[in-house]
């Protein structure tokens, strides 16, 4: 018996041991699988939009959605040699997330409340506008309503030729294509007239396509650019949004703007946007 | 209290251990030893449920403070600023596209509700500004933000002397002012309203994290609490039993009373924790969420009502207003639609199927949230005074389409009952009235929260744990020691 009882005071000790032990296991356990804490991560880019996305003949990519997405994930804790850059087409970005084939996209992604309903946005990291650009020989046209009964280029996936023919009501010819960069052929081709999309993917295809395109200047929409997340993945979502605004106060937003779009004629801003909120 | 010695009865000599040397070595082969080592246990098991008490009651404290004190009135605050804020840009928006048109009062009142904004812009920086303190981020993004309004008022004021001056009628002003109130109302939405709603967010952002962590911090502490207790009480129960055996008493007063004392701790320390993570989740979900999302609704709605006057105002960037307009009416109540009219159609659908039954909720976006976590009267209020006001919205661009531009714009900046302007301001009432029940509900369970952390038999918990858990010690050793003094 005063075994039983002695050793019901060191069952006590024990007890309390454990359970302070626990407790503060307890306390620093986290939430479901978030891209925070992640080791390594999978980043969706484009691959065909100079100054933005694009994959170089090494293999590696470049552009400003790609240093941005470098920037967030260091913030994230992520070393630079291991974040993989995985190309994303306008159409394949909601399923690279869905499917986890990527862990986050920075690939000029509007955010639209219609995407909201399937993925979480990060940001807006910097908020373009939507601009037209058309053959320098074609002077007619002046803002978008002049692309009434015009030929546009339409990106599957892509919202731009939305905001023409649906939310303004344009009536323009579409004409489908895969990208951005299939479209500025097709204009220089002449199988489209226009090509209308945010003012910094035109600007760095304008850049490169020389005098035989112009952009018409008259921006018409405000393109939130987001970090596309897993749905769901809140606190994921609320440390990038402080990367985010890290990126604008420490300078670098605005260094790695002027880096990429110094030359052009577009008017950068450099304060950190409004963000859409994590919900 | 009978304490006289009774020397202790030969038969009930310290028998012989087994010639352990680990027992000699702690002296427990002898009843004393034991006496001392089991009194030892207990004091430090006493310990023990004295530190994770106080982790779990600091948890709970902690848990109060970020969201009750800190985090919480930060969004408040920080919500009330970019309203403000929104809304000068608004005021100004309105007495420049009515120009000499406007009803004699009527410029007055968007004058004095443009300085009532100012006002409460400057009350709420102010408030931002000191709940931010040690928060040097923060405190840059509320100190700019109070830099750029002086330069805000500057640009504004400017515009509306030019617009004075030109005399014009109901419609677009010259070219001129729209070139200034364009560098006032660009400085307004890149530099001074998204630091505010950034700063709301991070506050809803500490506020999530604090909850998920502390929450389930109290309740996981709970169970220690409980454990922890369990082993105090069983250690006190074991050493009574032990001296009462030895010593052929029933009781031991001292120890007694120590076991009582720690039985009524350990369950009104549970009690405690059980009612603290209950007041922190109603003042998270049925307060604090929805005052985070109704506040961004409503941010958001007021800047619907601006953009309706910048998309008369300046026809060079229409399309752009009106395509913010819809992505804003589709981020406070999100129903599938390409287009402003497919837009109206989509939202009359979902709000008769809405009225028909409640339950079925056809759309998303911050009312949607709203309408799923908290149905009742207040929330399908404020959407039928939403759907009125999207309704005039519709009956507004049909005229500016038709080119009725004086008309349209007369129609929105009218305050008549009745008028597009009137039932903006009959929707915002039904939204800060929605708020104001959320608000209710989170700042009563925070008052409950705080209420039950500095209420107990002693005062407050911060002061009663140190002191029973050494009262508690007090005790065992004097219960011990009387009955240790016969050795001597």
């Amino acid at each position: 018996m005063k075994r039983v009882r002695a050793n019901a005071g060191g069952w006590a000790a024990a007890a309390v041991a454990l359970a302070l032990g626990l407790l503060m296991a307890a306390c620093s356990t986290t939430g479901p699988a978030s891209i925070v804490g992640q080791q390594t991560l999978r980043i969706g880019v484009k691959a065909d939009q100079p100054g933005l996305g694009l994959r170089l003949p090494d293999g590696t990519f470049a552009g400003f959605d790609v240093d941005v997405a470098r920037y967030v994930a260091s913030k994230l804790g992520v070393r630079p040699d291991h974040i993989t850059f995985v190309p994303v087409t306008s159409a394949t970005r909601e399923t690279a997330l869905e499917n986890g084939s990527v862990d986050l996209v920075f690939a000029t992604y509007s955010i639209t409340p219609e995407r909201e309903t399937k993925v979480t946005f990060g940001g807006p990291y910097y908020v373009a506008h939507q601009d037209t650009m058309v053959r320098v020989s074609d002077t007619a046209v002046r803002n978008v309503h002049d692309l009434k009964g015009k030929r546009l280029c339409a990106v599957t996936g892509s919202n731009s030729w939305k905001r023409v023919t649906q939310a303004l009501n344009i009536a323009a010819t579409l004409a489908p294509a895969a990208s951005y960069s299939a479209c500025v052929a097709m204009l220089r081709e002449g199988r489209v007239d226009a090509v209308s999309t945010d003012d910094l993917i035109l600007a760095g295809f304008a850049a490169r396509a020389g005098p035989a395109v112009r952009i018409v200047n008259a921006p018409f929409s405000y393109e939130r650019y987001g970090i596309g997340i897993r749905k769901g993945d809140l606190s994921g979502c609320e440390a990038v949004n402080r990367a985010v605004s890290q990126m604008y106060l420490d300078g670098t937003a605005a260094a790695l703007l002027q880096k990429w779009f110094g030359k052009t004629r577009l008017q950068l801003d450099t304060h950190v946007p409004q963000f859409e909120g994590c919900g | 209290m009978h304490v006289t010695a009774t020397p202790p009865v030969a038969s009930r000599e310290p028998r012989r251990w087994r010639p352990g040397g680990r027992f000699r070595r702690l002296g427990l082969q002898t009843t004393p030893g034991r006496i001392r080592a089991l009194a030892a246990v207990t004091v430090l098991a006493i310990g023990g449920f004295f530190i994770v008490a106080s982790i779990a009651v600091g948890n709970a404290r902690d848990g109060l403070r970020v969201i009750g004190h800190d985090a919480g009135p930060q969004v408040l605050a920080t919500g009330d600023l970019y309203f403000a804020l929104g809304d000068m840009d608004s005021q100004v928006a309105s007495i420049l596209l009515t120009g000499r048109e406007s009803s004699p009062g009527a410029r007055q009142q968007a004058l004095r509700r443009y300085g009532q904004d100012r006002a409460i812009a400057n009350r709420a920086a102010l408030q931002a500004a000191e709940l931010s303190a040690g928060d040097p981020t923060d405190q840059a993004a509320v100190r700019s933000i109070l830099d750029g309004l002086g330069q805000y008022e500057r640009l504004a004021s400017r515009a509306m002397v030019l617009d004075e001056q030109a005399n014009h009628p109901a419609g677009p002003p010259p070219a001129d002012v729209i070139a200034v109130y364009r560098q006032a109302t660009d400085l307004m939405t890149l530099e001074l309203l998204p630091p505010a709603y950034n700063l709301t967010l991070e506050g809803g952002a500490t506020v999530r994290e604090a909850y998920a962590a502390k929450r389930s911090a109290v309740l996981s502490g709970r169970i220690w609490v409980a454990l922890a207790g369990l082993a105090v009480i069983t250690a006190l129960a074991a050493l009574q039993v032990f001296v009462a055996a030895h010593f052929r008493r029933r009781l031991n007063p001292a120890l007694a009373v120590a076991t009582l004392g720690l039985i009524f701790l350990t369950v009104s320390a549970v009690r405690l924790l059980s009612g603290e993570a209950a007041h922190l989740q109603a003042a998270k979900t049925s307060g604090f969420d929805s005052i985070l999302t109704m506040s961004q609704a409503r941010a958001i709605g007021n800047s619907l009502h601006a953009d309706q006057s910048r998309f008369l105002l300046d026809p060079g960037r229409a399309d752009a207003y009106s395509l913010a307009y819809l992505d804003k009416s589709q981020t406070v109540l999100y129903v599938a639609s390409g287009n402003l009219s497919e837009y109206y159609t989509a939202l009359s659908t979902a709000m008769k199927a809405y009225r028909a039954n409640p339950r079925a909720l056809g759309f998303l976006g911050f009312y949607g949230d709203e309408a799923r976590a908290h149905p009742g009267p207040a929330v399908t209020a404020a959407l039928s005074r939403f759907q009125q006001f999207q309704a005039d919205d519709q009956r507004i661009r049909q005229l500016a389409r038709a080119g009725h531009d004086r008309q349209a714009v007369m129609l929105l900046t009218g305050r008549t009952t009745g008028s597009p302007g009137y039932d903006f301001d009959q929707y915002d009432q039904a939204v800060v009235s929605l708020i104001g029940q959320h608000r209710a509900a989170f700042d009563q369970a925070i008052r409950a929260g705080d209420r039950a952390l500095g209420r107990s038999v002693l005062g407050n918990w911060a002061a009663l744990l140190p002191l029973a858990a050494l009262g508690a010690a007090v005790l065992v050793v004097a219960g011990v020691w009387a009955r240790l003094a016969e050795y001597r």
